[in-house]
């Protein structure tokens, strides 16, 4: 399952960043393995997403959730 | 070694030192930069990049401090050329002291630099910013608690409220210099391997840029060949050895240990209640809202700055204008020096200066608007709105912004494509704003559609604009697929909390680009109005070369140019050296077409106030259809002096600056041929075209989905980074 398989509203966990595109920014801006994200909602044309990550909004395109390996996990709110 | 020590003992017993802002972007970092140094800025440019870096004075104690504002990074491991500035200056270590402000209400992502920044072992100071937004969400922050876990000075601070710069300003003067500040420490296998680079590479910074960005740090290094093979061996020994992927591991390493830290120093309040920036965010950024509130935005804007609002500023700006050079060319005149001096003085100098600066108000109301919208952090959200419309031209949500204020002018649009990520998404943002029709060519259309199109008129305008919007487009892939394809478009972007703008910033924002633009006519469109002048003024009457009167323009050089390359443009319609000359008069200002029209064709009263004085003029002149190519290319061809001037600040290379120039020309005059051509033929021979082309570019289209399906790999169907495909083929 990738993050872009996550729905507005669910929550999951990195398990492997698998993108090249980007990748070093993207583990810089805090997406690590076993780090926390929430997805909060998709722009009006359906990408890009924005995801709530060490408490802070980051927006990324689906080509680039779609390299990120997630567990999904039960919201915890 | 203590970088800072050096400069201490300064001969005239003050001391100097150079101090560095260093922070992740929208941070507060200018906010600090402006309240720091208070008046004593001054704006400079970097040598060969166009990105502007800041620096300004401020006394503390018997200490000179110069504060440079460096733009801000998420990270040591670059992405961008503005965000290379910063590296390199830090690497070059020509600060005594880095002031590392650190947004608290996002404290584990801002931490991340701070981390990375104490590994350079250069006395470092943190500026914890945004403690009112800390508060308001009812966290606890223990600052004493950080100062200690960090092992550096760490201040509380309010930028925007100017709370706490005191306290920071006594923290530098007081600092220890002579202390050596404490290193972070990695867990035990990493700083094994660190120790093992810096055997190497000499010191910890360089050795822990080279663990983590490989191959391109140590390429980076001023160290010898054989140094630098000695590192890509160790680097790739313990990559082979690292059962995880091995750029993860030292962020991964950073990111524990900030958790930590933070887990320590931070308690987190317990009601999570929504923030105002969810509840803004509900409504901007509505599924269904979210884009008509945006063009309505927009839209507003844009009258505010081009209607009743900016016209009112404009007539009254430019009435006191022609006023104050009206009065000093009649004292010019007054002088009795030679005609040629009283009509360079007032006709180049005082008129192209009343020109350029009639743009002025409008300018300045739109810089006010969008600084505004910047300020309070809704351009982030135009582009999380825009960014999947114009990703399939090869573009990323930042360009929307600056292709929008090219609509307004194109000088504006130009500066604001430096918010984007890379130097090849910027050349490409910067080449098409040109074809983006402006607000000075919209007399233009009005004149000519008035006259030759009645009733239709505002369907052909309105072409205009979808005609400028589809080159723009079209010519963005064309450079995204040819020229330009190491440009990415990519897109990861944070979307700041909402904020107040204050009065303060939102000026300073404003009058800084401003500036840039007067200063810009007094220098470069100077020159540039002072030659046409020459060329428009002069010429050869009755076989002799004279200072000509404006009503003689026929004679001038200008005319003569205007003649002598007539015949170039007779395939593209037009028949008359008076359009030829309107052209070139362009060049100036798009507005004077109209305005040298009306000289040519003898129309008293100024025609660009009352166009319709020139519809008879043009109806005897122009058929519809070379009108229309004649509209078409004054849209496309190169744009005025002004937006040129921008153009080749934003390219830096003259090589790119020729090259759009010529590119421009070349696609004004193949439209305008098409359409001339085309439309002699008739409309069954349009048809036939539109037929054709469509038929070619179902083929087309078809021979390259099966290449694509051929050459990549079944995982990433269609991704857009096209070498992503081989590096997953070569993991597995």
């Amino acid at each position: 399952m990738t993050l872009q398989d996550i729905k507005p509203g669910q929550e999951c966990v990195i398990t492997e960043i698998r993108c090249d595109n980007l990748r070093k920014r993207i583990i810089d801006m805090g997406l690590t393995t076993g780090t926390y994200v929430a997805v909060k909602k998709l722009a009006p044309l359906g990408d890009p997403m924005e995801i709530i990550v060490r408490g802070y909004l980051l927006t990324l395109r689906k080509t680039e959730a779609r390299h990120i390996e997630v567990t999904r996990k039960e919201s915890r709110a | 070694m203590k970088p800072g020590r050096k400069r201490f003992t300064a001969a005239d017993g003050r001391a100097a030192i150079q101090i560095a802002l260093v922070g992740n972007p929208n941070s507060g970092k200018t906010t600090l930069f402006n309240g720091l140094t208070g008046s004593n800025q001054y704006v400079g440019n970097w040598p060969g990049v166009t990105v502007e870096k800041k620096g300004g004075k401020v006394a503390i104690g018997d200490i000179d401090a110069e504060v440079t504002d460096l733009p801000g990074i998420y990270s040591l491991s670059t992405i961008s050329l503005e965000e290379e500035i910063t590296v390199d200056y830090i690497a070059a270590r020509r600060m005594n002291l880095i002031v590392n402000i650190v947004d608290a209400s996002n404290l584990e992502r801002n931490l991340f630099l701070t981390f990375q920044l104490l590994d350079a072992g250069i006395p470092l100071i943190v500026a914890l910013n945004c403690m009112d937004i800390v508060e308001k969400r009812m966290d606890v922050l223990d600052v004493a608690k950080l100062e200690q876990r960090l092992g550096v000075p760490v201040v509380p601070i309010t930028a925007s409220k100017q709370s706490g710069l005191g306290e920071l300003i006594r923290r530098i003067g007081a600092y220890a210099w002579d202390r050596t500040a404490e290193r972070v420490r990695y867990s035990p296998p990493i700083e094994a391997l660190i120790a093992s680079f810096e055997a190497v590479a000499g010191d910890r910074l360089t050795a822990v840029r080279c663990l983590e960005d490989g191959a391109k740090a140590i390429a980076k290094t001023n160290l010898s060949e054989a140094q630098k093979a000695r590192l890509a061996a160790l680097y790739d020994e313990a990559r082979m050895a690292s059962p995880i992927d091995f750029d993860m591991v030292i962020p991964n390493d950073r990111y524990e240990r900030i958790l930590a830290i933070v887990g320590d120093a931070m308690k987190k309040a317990d009601v999570t209640k929504l923030s105002a920036t969810d509840r803004i965010d509900r409504v901007l950024t509505h599924r269904l809202f979210g884009i008509p509130l945006f063009l309505l935005i927009m839209f507003a804007v844009f009258w505010l700055a081009f209607g009743p609002l900016g016209t009112w500023v404009t007539d009254g700006f430019v009435w006191a204008v022609d006023l104050v050079f009206g009065l000093v060319s009649g004292g010019v005149s007054a002088l009795g020096m030679a005609p040629w001096v009283t009509s360079l003085l007032n006709s180049a100098v005082f008129g192209g200066l009343a020109a350029v600066l009639g743009f002025l108000p409008q300018l300045a109301i739109l810089f006010l608007f969008l600084s505004i919208l910047e300020d309070t952090g809704y351009m982030a959200r135009a582009a999380f709105i825009m960014d999947r419309a114009l990703r399939r031209f090869g573009l990323s949500g930042k360009s929307f912004i600056p292709m929008l204020l090219g609509f307004g002018c194109s000088v504006p649009a130009m500066a604001a494509t430096r918010t984007l990520d890379k130097a090849e998404d910027r050349k490409i943002t910067t080449m098409i704003i040109p074809f983006v029709s402006c607000g000075a060519k919209a007399p233009i259309y009005g004149v000519i559609a008035g006259a030759l199109f009645a009733a239709s008129a505002y369907y052909v305008v309105f072409s205009m604009y979808l005609l400028g919007i589809l080159v723009a487009l079209l010519s963005a892939v064309l450079f995204k697929k040819t020229v330009l394809r190491s440009a990415s478009a990519n897109y990861l972007m944070e979307l700041p909390e909402y904020r107040t703008p204050t009065l303060k910033n939102t000026f300073l924002h404003t009058w800084d680009r401003v500036k840039g633009f007067v200063v810009k006519a007094g220098t470069v469109l100077l020159g540039a109005f002072i030659v046409i002048w020459f060329l428009s003024y002069f010429g050869t009457v009755d076989g002799t070369f004279r200072l000509l009167a404006q009503e003689e323009i026929e004679h001038s050089l200008l005319g003569a140019i205007g003649k002598a390359i007539l015949p170039l443009f007779r395939p593209i319609g037009f028949t008359d050296w008076r359009a030829t000359v309107a052209i070139l008069t362009g060049f100036v200002a798009k507005e004077s077409v109209v305005g040298t029209l009306g000289i040519l064709y003898g129309v008293a009263g100024d025609a660009l106030v009352n166009g319709s004085l020139l519809y008879p003029a043009i109806r005897a002149a122009f058929t519809p259809l070379q009108a229309y190519a004649f509209m078409a290319f004054a849209l496309l061809s190169a744009p005025c002096i002004a937006a040129l001037a921008a153009m080749k600040r934003e390219l830096g290379a003259w090589k790119w600056f020729m090259f759009i120039l010529a590119y421009e020309m070349a696609v004004a005059y193949l439209v305008a041929l098409a359409i001339y051509q085309l439309g002699s033929l008739g409309s069954g021979a349009i048809f036939t075209a539109l037929f054709l082309a469509g038929a070619v570019s179902i083929v087309f289209s078809t021979i390259r989905g099966a290449i694509r399906r051929k050459g990549s790999c079944a995982s990433c169907y269609g991704c857009s980074s096209a070498g992503a495909c081989d590096e997953e083929r070569r993991k597995r």
